[in-house]
């Protein structure tokens, strides 16, 4: 359905700028400002979202024809992607467009991919689609083990995959996880996020999804577009997400990015974002509770203390209060923990920590 | 004072040998000046005189090197006028301070120098030759030469033929030393093509040393309006003016010569005078004042209340004359001509500032370089002022106006010709060369309004030739893009590619129709010099 659905925004796109045209018009499209200024929490839905600035791109205009002419082209490769059914990289995408305008004018159509990344945005946002939606994919990143079948229709093959039967490696999460993606059988009680692989490895040697009959997933570090789009899906079939990372500037960040969605991504709004994601750890508080910690703790960083100073501003983390003591506890001690010091006692350790935390419901908003 | 030291021997020689002195007076100092002070005396004779005869005026200067080292010189210049009588041949060439134009209060170029006379004596002392004097009058060519007899300020008029023949003018042939022909700022091809500048009624022929010819052809049929005799105003006299007039003068007493010569003169002022002077006797002849006693009048005429000159005598040269020599000789891109209204100096003195501002095309100094800088042209009563540029009031006026505020990061580089004349029957130089006008505040301020008035029309030339040629590269920029643009939404669209880009070039070209710019800027330039005086 998305891809018809993507193929006729394009042509429509197409039809109405030659429309523009026939009346005597310069072309246009209109896009919502990506800029900070037009970057909105909505408290409602706890989600950043783009807010209501739009920009303006006319063709006739000195200052912006070269971008017109540029999304234009942007536009008729991804028709063809679509239409010949073949995904390639933003990169790929920026290759084919590298060419001279012609031979007498001293000007490709693009010469830097810094040119044409930010006009796939421009693209996706005016027309309200992903960028997967235009087969443009990106570095798989994230892992998955659990009870969950997919089935993968790809390069003219479906495929079903069983998330349970990937050994020590896990299922890798593709860019686009909603094209040609489908998730076939589910089988679990919760979602738990676990910022590093290291850790995910360490749980899915002890069973962990098994014992806990939940998927478990490990976006290694910051959650790429493919893995925040999979919670925001298994989110909607009501699984609890929890997410799992380290106490510091870096860890936080993840968590944020996929509870609220991110600046950078901000034009995605609620299709990213997972505003039921909880934090399980590690915490500040857990230093109290697990005597063993407060031996384990390091020294914070000066980008921990500002990243917590400036959370504590954001309106879509002071809201609650949990937090606002969590960071305080960071800025008054200076201090940080990393999920790995669960592991102190006995390796398996963290996998008792968690099964308690959630049995108890203790985490963060 | 160094002039009453300079004047002390005045009444034991001729005016002649004065002169013969101090030869510097007249304007020969330096060599290159000699050359065009000669030039400018001839020229400024031929055009006095074909303008009271109503002749389009044609004059032609021919100059030849006989001897580099000496700066030996053969001048030759040739007008087209009504030619000298017989009888006046003498006085006009071979005697000091008896021209012509000495006997009418005219404003009249001949203001500065000392006439052809002073050409006559500089050849005979630097060469000890004759000057020769080919004249046309009235049916009669009369070959002769010339030179003055030192003690006596009288010509010796050697007749060498005289025959029948329609041809009218003059032709003057001298031979002088110790000059020196250049094409600097000061020198003889310069002085002519800003006095074509200012004469577009005369047509200008020079004939350089290499023989090169240069024309500066008339650009208007039109003699203009001969000048009006108005009696001087005592506030526009120098000593030596005073003592011209007094010593040519027919009355019988000082009283009379005043009340006579002057305007605003009544018998009242005169009695005034009288009062303030009362070591001077005001019956004795005008011919016999002294060099003191006039210095001592000019300094008593400062001193009363006048009423201010008329203006009935001032001719300026002309907006459309001005816009038309200009055009002529500089194919500016863009030209304003600015005329202001009469203003008065001194306390009465009227005088009328006329600006022309030249940007573009041959304007400017080195025009046919790749480096241009602006160039001033200053005039007096039409007459190019080359020389003492620094103590004028013109150049003053220009340094004073803020040439950023008209978008010119420099007026020294920019492609300008200013040309300002100054119109008055008495303007105040500032020396006996008569090359600097004071810096009479009046004077000062009504050209740095007349030069901003014309700087205003130029920045907005300038601002408007930026703005299309802004418009022609945007619709390049554009114009560029639409291939692509309409193959892409052919594309996207299913429309044909050459439909798309049809409409949409049409629609760019309309978007950016330099045309229309172009036809602006047209207007533009021809509004850009229209005359309205107050600032």
């Amino acid at each position: 359905m998305e891809k018809i659905n993507t193929l006729e925004k394009l042509n429509n796109m197409g039809k109405d700028m030659v429309g523009q045209i026939k009346k005597g018009h310069s072309p246009y499209f209109t896009t919502p400002l990506r800029s900070r200024g037009n970057i909105k929490f909505d408290k409602e839905e706890g989600v950043l979202k783009l807010g209501k600035k739009d920009e303006k791109r006319t063709f006739a205009n000195v200052g912006q024809a070269r971008k017109f002419m540029q999304t234009m082209a942007i536009a008729a490769k991804c028709k063809k992607f679509v239409e010949e059914e073949l995904h390639t990289s933003i990169r790929g995408l920026y290759y084919q467009l590298k060419f001279s305008l012609g031979e007498n004018l001293e000007e490709d159509l693009f010469s830097e991919q810094s040119e044409s990344n930010p006009l796939i945005e421009d693209l996706e946002v005016a027309l309200d689609v992903k960028r997967e939606d235009f087969n443009l994919s990106t570095d798989r990143k994230g892992f998955v083990a659990g009870d969950m079948l997919i089935e993968d229709t790809f390069g003219g093959e479906k495929t079903v995959i069983d998330c349970g039967k990937q050994g020590r490696s896990g299922w890798s999460i593709p860019s686009d996880v909603d094209n040609g993606m489908k998730i076939k059988e589910l089988n679990a009680d919760y979602v738990l996020v676990v910022e590093k692989d290291a850790m995910w490895q360490r749980l899915n040697e002890d069973k962990y999804w098994k014992k806990q009959n939940c998927l478990l997933i490990t976006p290694k570090g910051q959650a790429s577009r493919g893995t925040r789009r999979l919670l925001r899906k298994l989110a909607d079939k009501k699984l609890p997400i929890y997410v799992f990372t380290d106490c510091d500037a870096w860890g936080w960040y993840i968590y944020w990015a996929i509870k609220t969605g991110s600046m950078n991504l901000a034009y995605l709004g609620t299709e990213i974002a997972v505003p039921e994601a909880r934090f399980i750890g590690v915490t500040m508080k857990d230093i109290s509770d697990f005597d063993f910690l407060s031996k384990l703790t390091i020294k914070a960083k000066p980008v921990d203390i500002k990243r917590a100073s400036e959370m504590i501003d954001y309106p879509w983390i002071n809201r609650h209060k949990e937090w606002v003591n969590e960071l305080k506890t960071v800025l008054r001690t200076k201090q940080k923990l990393e999920q790995d010091a669960l592991q102190g006692p006995r390796l398996t350790f963290v996998g008792e920590y968690l099964a308690k935390k959630i049995a108890n419901n203790d985490f963060l908003p | 004072m160094k002039n009453d030291d300079q004047f002390s021997d005045f009444k034991e020689h001729s005016v002649a040998e004065f002169f013969k002195k101090n030869r510097q007076m007249l304007g020969f100092s330096g060599k290159v000046r000699s050359l065009t002070t000669i030039v400018h005396e001839y020229v400024t004779n031929s055009l006095d005189a074909a303008e009271e005869a109503k002749i389009l005026c044609d004059v032609t200067i021919k100059l030849e090197e006989l001897d580099k080292e000496t700066g030996h010189y053969k001048i030759t210049a040739e007008d087209n006028g009504s030619g000298i009588p017989e009888n006046l041949m003498g006085k006009a060439l071979g005697q000091m301070l008896a021209g012509t134009k000495f006997h009418r209060y005219i404003q009249q170029r001949g203001q500065q120098g000392i006439g052809a006379a002073g050409v006559t004596m500089y050849s005979q002392i630097t060469t000890g030759k004759t000057t020769k004097v080919t004249s046309g009058y009235r049916g009669k060519i009369i070959e002769a030469k010339l030179n003055i007899d030192f003690k006596t300020n009288k010509a010796n008029v050697e007749i060498l033929s005289k025959e029948e023949g329609d041809w009218h003018g003059l032709i003057i042939e001298t031979e002088v030393k110790d000059v020196k022909y250049d094409k600097s700022v000061s020198g003889v091809y310069e002085y002519l093509k800003r006095t074509a500048i200012a004469n577009p009624h005369t047509q200008i022929t020079f004939i350089d040393p290499n023989n090169e010819v240069h024309i500066f052809p008339r650009s208007i049929e039109k003699i203009p309006p001969k000048p009006e005799e108005v009696k001087p105003h005592p506030l526009g006299m120098a000593t030596n003016d005073l003592m011209d007039f007094a010593h040519r003068d027919v009355n019988k007493t000082l009283n009379q010569f005043f009340f006579e010569t002057f305007s605003r003169m009544s018998n009242s002022k005169v009695k005034e005078l009288r009062e303030l002077l009362p070591h001077i006797n005001f019956k004795k002849d005008p011919k016999k004042l002294e060099w003191s006693e006039a210095d001592d009048i000019i300094r008593a005429f400062q001193k009363i209340k006048w009423i201010a000159p008329s203006v009935d005598g001032i001719y300026p040269i002309g907006e459309e004359q001005i816009r038309t020599s200009m055009i002529n000789i500089l194919e500016p891109e863009f030209l304003a001509v600015i005329e202001r209204k009469p203003k008065i100096y001194r306390g009465g003195i009227p005088f009328i500032v006329e600006v022309g501002l030249g940007y573009g095309g041959n304007s400017g100094r080195n025009s046919s370089g790749d480096v241009s800088s602006s160039d001033v042209m200053r005039f007096g009563n039409r007459a190019p002022l080359l020389f003492d540029a620094g103590g004028c009031a013109i150049n003053e006026s220009v340094k004073s106006v803020d040439w950023k505020r008209y978008g010119l990061k420099s007026m020294k580089d920019a492609p300008i010709t200013l040309m300002i004349n100054i119109s008055s029957v008495h303007i105040p130089y500032t020396g006996a060369g008569k090359q600097a006008i004071a810096m009479e505040q009046e004077i000062v301020d009504e050209v740095r309004f007349g030069i901003m008035e014309a700087a205003r029309k130029m920045q907005a030339h300038i601002q408007s030739v930026v703005k299309t040629k802004e418009r022609i590269h945007k619709k390049k920029a554009i114009l560029r893009y639409i291939h692509q643009v309409s193959e892409d939404l052919s594309y996207l669209s299913n429309i044909a590619s050459f439909e798309i880009e049809n409409l949409l070039s049409k629609l760019i070209e309309e978007k950016y129709d330099t045309k229309k710019d172009e036809k602006e800027l047209e207007e533009a330039m021809q509004n850009g010099g229209i005359t309205n005086g107050e600032n």
